[in-house]
């Protein structure tokens, strides 16, 4: 499982610098760069699975050691310093978790029939994004499309005459995001026909821009959205 | 169906971005002995009377609010340092100085907890808040340039709070632009029900207007 | 004019205020449900007529066709329209589910229709699922966390206590600080003040 460092993006853009960054870099650093962007993306990122997984072992060993801390009579001050920076760190795993059920309740029907998307999630979110489409579909069939003619009663199409499912909520990849470049990118081709001109892209420079065109750089780490 | 909601319309919340400024690091000159703390967010100390260290901010304010440390003002929020940005900011009507992305909730966050660590705080506080006046301007008729022939914005040296306050105008008038350049406008709209809105990725072609 | 009751079905929606819920407008609702079967009728008896005509009078077929594909859209946009109503308020129903425990206060319960109380209640429930799945809760932590802990000053001799954290002595006067959690319950019984930092 990529994390979200850069690690795999296979751009040939990853040096040793990177490299270097990349292990230095903490899973707390790491942690609320993967809220950073799930908060200001407008589609599903992948589900970090090891980082969460690292992160929940953290949390669970620091929960242990306050626990033997304020048992062993270890000053208050100090006890309530490693709470606080525990409560940090609870409270960026469950915002993260939280924002991607969010986004999964809005287009859980559009993740569930697009298998990159749904590749994206992790097992029990696959089973909350079932959950959500079947809570939905009820909903619909209950209020509206039990009441309608035979041949329009689709969630998913407007009528049977639809050649494709045309009803079905989705992210706006074309909406703009705020990023910011990790590294100097060089010229970069925001638009796939090549017709326009190549954008450089610097490091800790703040862009607005449509997040379709810098996807692949979201998902490589290259750059943050903010 | 379509869900027209706009979700960058305020990604951060004031409350989140505080958080994320808590991150940044101060000097602290602690007046107590303490070991080291092994955090998940790193490691700090060995804390040691008079001997300064760096910390996180959350961190420096909870030893301050306990009486435990006094922080060290940055480099950038001295009376001198401030006074060259606001006359850097005032003689330049596009350009923004380069300051901490965090720097407005981090100058709240120390006006709020370590008042009397800041030397000539009157001066600080309102030479910060006339910065920000200056920006702020400056955003607002930065975005008027904002025009059909914008691709896409660059933002150099804005900071988070800045950010935040253009994210929801840029990101609408540049997707208001974008879409009505897309070939997708004139095409039939009963095929293509508004759920759907994605062109094939060309965007309008315009060239980066670089500000 | 056709569709017009749909659109103003989801005006209503779209005028309240965001996150809030106004009562389910049954009647509107209903009375775009019976325009659609309407529609269905004449789409019906045109198709009937298109196929007895047969397919050489030419022109009535096109009129026929057209009309029959008037019907049709009117159905398809009532449809949207409708659909649009209910999935706009599903996802502040949705959003209740995050902020509310598992019943319903009754003043929004009263404005839901039947099959949203379902909605609520087998959607709350997915998301607790999820949550034991993970063994974590998410309803908590909203917002991001501040120093839990507060400045209090003792006000009346409490002695020796045990707190979430700690061991305390907990004499007159002392100045000290807990978490705001374990403070509450005493500064509520005058025990303890708060001192602002």
């Amino acid at each position: 499982m990529a994390s979200s460092a850069g690690e795999g993006s296979g751009s040939g853009l990853v040096d040793t610098d990177d490299y270097e960054s990349l292990i230095s870099t903490t899973d707390a650093e790491l942690l609320k760069q993967a809220w950073r962007n799930e908060k200001a993306a407008p589609e599903i990122l992948r589900f970090e699975a090891s980082l969460v997984q690292r992160s929940r072992e953290q949390i669970q060993l620091m929960e242990e050691t306050i626990e033997e801390y304020s048992k062993n009579g270890v000053d208050a001050l100090t006890v309530s310093l490693y709470q606080m920076d525990l409560d940090r760190t609870m409270f960026l795993l469950r915002s993260y978790l939280r924002t991607r059920l969010q986004k999964i309740e809005k287009y859980a029907f559009h993740i569930q029939k697009t298998s990159e998307l749904w590749n994206l999630l992790s097992k029990p979110e696959q089973t909350f994004a079932i959950r959500c489409t079947d809570d939905m579909g009820q909903l619909f069939e209950q209020s509206v499309l039990s009441k309608l003619p035979d041949r329009y009663k689709s969630h998913l199409k407007q009528s049977v005459i639809s050649e494709e499912d045309d009803m079905v909520p989705e992210a706006h990849l074309d909406s703009f995001v705020i990023c910011r470049c990790k590294r100097f990118l060089g010229a970069f081709q925001l638009d796939e026909t090549g017709v326009e001109k190549p954008v450089d892209l610097e490091a800790d420079d703040l862009y607005a821009l449509r997040y379709k065109s810098i996807k692949p750089l979201v998902e490589s780490g290259q750059v943050d959205l903010v | 169906m379509a869900s027209q909601s706009d979700p960058h319309g305020s990604a951060f919340s004031a409350a989140e971005l505080e958080f994320l400024a808590e991150d940044e690091m101060v000097e602290i000159v602690p007046n107590i002995r303490m070991d080291p703390l092994n955090l998940i967010s790193g490691d700090f100390g060995p804390f040691r009377p008079q001997i300064a260290t760096q910390v996180p901010l959350w961190l420096a304010v909870a030893l301050k609010k306990r009486g435990k440390c006094t922080i060290r003002l940055p480099d950038w929020m001295s009376v001198e340092k401030l006074t060259q940005v606001l006359e850097a900011e005032r003689d330049s009507a596009r350009d923004f100085q380069p300051l901490p992305f965090h720097y407005v909730e981090i100058a709240r966050l120390l006006f709020d907890h370590a008042r009397d660590d800041i030397p000539d705080i009157y001066m600080v506080r309102s030479l910060i808040e006339d910065i920000k006046d200056v920006r702020f301007h400056k955003i607002g008729t930065g975005l008027e340039i904002i025009s059909e022939r914008t691709y896409a914005v660059k933002l150099l040296n804005l900071s988070a709070m800045e950010v935040n306050i253009v994210r929801p105008f840029v990101a609408k008038a540049l997707e208001t632009f974008y879409k009505l350049d897309s070939p997708e406008m004139i095409q039939d709209a009963e095929r293509r029900p508004d759920a759907r809105t994605q062109a094939p990725d060309r965007g309008p072609r315009r060239p980066l207007r670089p500000r | 004019m056709y569709g017009k009751k749909a659109s103003e079905l989801v005006k209503e929606f779209a005028s309240s205020e965001p996150g809030q819920l106004s009562a389910f407008n049954n009647d509107l609702f209903s009375q775009v449900l019976e325009e659609c079967n309407g529609h269905l009728l004449h789409l019906q008896s045109l198709l009937r007529k298109m196929q007895e005509d047969g397919p050489d009078n030419q022109t009535s077929r096109n009129a026929d066709h057209f009309g029959a594909l008037m019907h049709h859209l009117s159905i398809v946009r009532n449809k949207r329209c409708l659909m649009a109503y209910v999935y706009n308020r599903a996802e502040v129903i949705q959003h209740l589910g995050w902020t509310i425990e598992r019943v319903l206060p009754e003043e929004i319960e009263e404005k839901l229709s039947n099959p949203e109380k379902d909605y609520f209640k087998n959607h709350s429930a997915t998301l607790q699922s999820y949550m034991s799945e993970l063994d974590l809760d998410l309803a908590v932590d909203m917002v991001p966390p501040k120093d839990p802990y507060i400045k209090v000053r003792v006000l009346e001799e409490i002695g020796n206590v045990v707190l979430s954290d700690q061991f305390a002595n907990l004499a007159r006067h002392a100045i000290l600080f807990l978490r705001r959690t374990d403070a509450e319950h005493y500064i509520s019984q005058g025990l303890m003040e708060e001192l602002s930092s």
